[in-house]
């Protein structure tokens, strides 16, 4: 019997595979697909203070074993989440992780009161500090100081929930993000959000996004977001959460070894909707390879040259 | 339920000049699905291209209509995606997931239905034919006549991009064809003809968005009922990525409406862009951004 499960400060998780937010809607879209009782946990598509129609289309473009994706937080709002989404939510049997976008600090404060109030049930608040595909800019994972005032007041206002802050790879040191985060009082980060990037059709001289750039996710990534893991894990910063193009058991078995304490698979679940459910299938496994009988076993073993 | 699955591929046929129908084995989906929705496909064992790509049902196939074996698709040579996949050979797996999206109107007891298809848009029409003449049954229902009269008027850039034709005239469809270059029917757009001729009973486009556009501009001036079929890029094809959405009016203004769940066919006095410019106006209620 292999012990599937990890501790990522306060959040304990039955398994370390979870869904990513923004891949898998609210639930009931990939319901025909992912038994989400074999789930880690399930991350529902950012919520925001206000509905938000999003970006005009084409809203992706597939480029090379990647797609770039400019949605622009497309949801309808904090209210209709509550009264639409989450009562589905509080009865799927898997760890729900609800995510979070502020236009500004106090917004983030704002909503992650009311989650105090309101998210009985939730297993962990994450917040989504990195979409770069907002006018305006919700990337306030770029800064270190914003993210620590953010983490930290979002704290205060919600101490009871398990706290993940999900990072932008947009920054010359996520090494540092990650330390103002743990500084915050984050319980783990999410590394990475998509990459900035853009396509052009040259014929026409224009680009591909109605947003003109957008964020680059699946295969195509993932050596980058591999790095940005390794990078914070083997400082011991703060608990990782692996996330970028994550799409194979080779994939997430890297991950962990490199110091990802779970994954999300992203992209993936776009092509291959059951992929979730049949890689925690297949961990027990690629675990049972290494010699040993818990996924903790495994987490940021990786062996480097002195 | 719809699930992804391996789905070998029966044969590959060039029906027209880049045009090909592929033939599937696959008797779940063929079962429950109906005229109008469609399926990803995805090629097996590659991450170039990455996606699943949209393909609606052409027709089912099998000895009995009410428990068919499989599906036909039909596609345009276009991309990355469909260059490779006229090349896969019969016998070959694919990765399939559908049925999905909402099925083509049904009507009941009408006289005549209009379809109007512009290029390799003509592709739900066969299986929709059948199913208004009822010559066929689909998604486990006995064949039901819904109309009297199925007409398809039909236009291509040119006669060698013509697919289907014998299908069509099988299934009982009357057929007006239309070319860009005259080499085939009337010389000009589709929607030229079908304005000179001005058939009457309910119009269903599927093609080109302007030529939707300007049938669902067209609907308005005649106070025609009309629905446009749409594609759009599309990441999932399952509601999950939000990439596909189009602006669907509502009760204060418009929305983004996602093609692949709330569609691909809308109600063409719905379809805001069909009547104003892409980012003109902003929806009420909305933050601005």
């Amino acid at each position: 019997m292999i012990d599937l499960s990890v501790q990522l400060g306060r959040l304990h998780l039955r398994n370390p595979i979870l869904v990513a937010s923004g891949t898998a809607g609210y639930g009931r879209e990939l319901a025909d697909y992912v038994d989400m009782a074999l789930l880690g946990g399930f991350i529902p598509k950012t919520v925001t203070r206000h509905p938000r129609p999003g970006n005009p289309p084409p809203r992706t473009v597939e480029t090379a074993c990647g797609l770039l994706n400019a949605i622009g937080l497309d949801n309808d709002g904090w209210d209709y989440f509550w009264q639409h989404h989450w009562p589905h939510l509080q009865t799927l049997p898997t760890a729900v992780i609800l995510n979070i976008a502020g236009k500004s600090e106090d917004e983030f404060v704002e909503l992650a009161a009311d989650v105090a109030r309101r998210g009985v049930g939730l297993a962990a608040l994450e917040l989504n500090l990195s979409c770069p595909n907002v006018a305006g800019g919700l990337d306030f994972a770029t800064d270190a100081e914003r993210t620590r005032r953010i983490v930290r007041r979002c704290r205060e206002v919600c101490p009871n929930l398990p706290l993940i802050a999900k990072l932008t790879p947009n920054v010359t040191d996520i090494t540092v993000i990650a330390a103002a985060a743990a500084e915050g009082g984050a319980d783990a980060v999410s590394a990475v959000n998509t990459y900035l990037g853009m396509a052009i059709d040259w014929r026409q001289r224009r680009p591909r996004l109605g947003n003109v750039t957008g964020g680059l996710s699946g295969p195509a990534i993932k050596p980058l977001a591999l790095r940005a893991v390794w990078a914070i894990a083997r400082r011991r910063i703060i608990p990782v959460i692996g996330v970028g193009g994550i799409a194979t058991m080779d994939d997430v078995m890297e991950f962990l070894v490199a110091g990802a304490s779970a994954v999300q698979i992203g992209t993936a679940n776009f092509y291959d909707p059951s992929v979730a459910c049949r890689l925690i299938q297949d961990l027990p496994a690629a675990i049972a390879q290494l010699g040993t009988s818990r996924v903790r076993d495994v987490i940021g073993t990786l062996q480097t040259p002195e | 339920m719809p699930h992804l699955r391996h789905v070998r591929i029966v044969s590959q046929e060039k029906l027209a000049e880049r045009t090909y129908r592929l033939r599937l084995i696959c008797p779940e989906i063929a079962r429950v699905i109906l005229p109008g929705q469609f399926l990803m496909l995805r090629l097996a064992g590659t991450n170039d291209p990455l996606l699943g790509r949209p393909f609606a049902l052409y027709d089912t196939w099998g000895d009995d209509s009410s428990s068919p074996l499989g599906v036909d698709i039909v596609y345009l040579v276009v991309g990355s995606m469909t260059s490779r996949l006229c090349t896969v050979p019969a016998g070959s797996v694919v990765e399939v997931w559908g049925p999905l999206g909402r099925p083509l109107p049904a009507f009941s007891e009408l006289e005549q239905v209009v379809l109007v298809a512009g290029g390799i848009g003509q592709t739900p029409f066969v299986a929709y034919t059948h199913w208004l003449l009822g010559s066929r049954g689909y998604g486990g229902q006995a064949a039901r006549p819904q109309a009297r009269r199925v007409l398809l008027y039909y236009g291509v850039r040119t006669a060698a991009r013509l697919a289907g034709l014998t299908d069509f005239q099988t299934a009982g469809a009357q057929l007006y064809l239309a070319s860009d270059d005259g080499s085939v029917g009337w010389h000009g757009s589709i929607l030229d003809r079908l304005q000179a001729e001005q058939p009457a009973g309910p119009l269903i486009g599927c093609g080109p968005e302007p030529m939707l556009k300007a049938l669902a501009r067209l609907a308005r001036q005649w106070q025609r009922p009309c629905w446009v079929s749409l594609e759009t890029p599309m990441a999932c094809g399952i509601g999950a990525c939000f990439s596909c959405v189009t602006r669907i009016g509502t009760a204060h203004n418009w929305d983004y409406r996602r093609v692949c769940v709330d569609g691909p066919t809308f109600e063409a006095a719905l379809w805001h862009d069909a009547f104003s410019e892409q980012g003109s106006d902003a929806p009420l209620g909305s933050t601005g951004a």
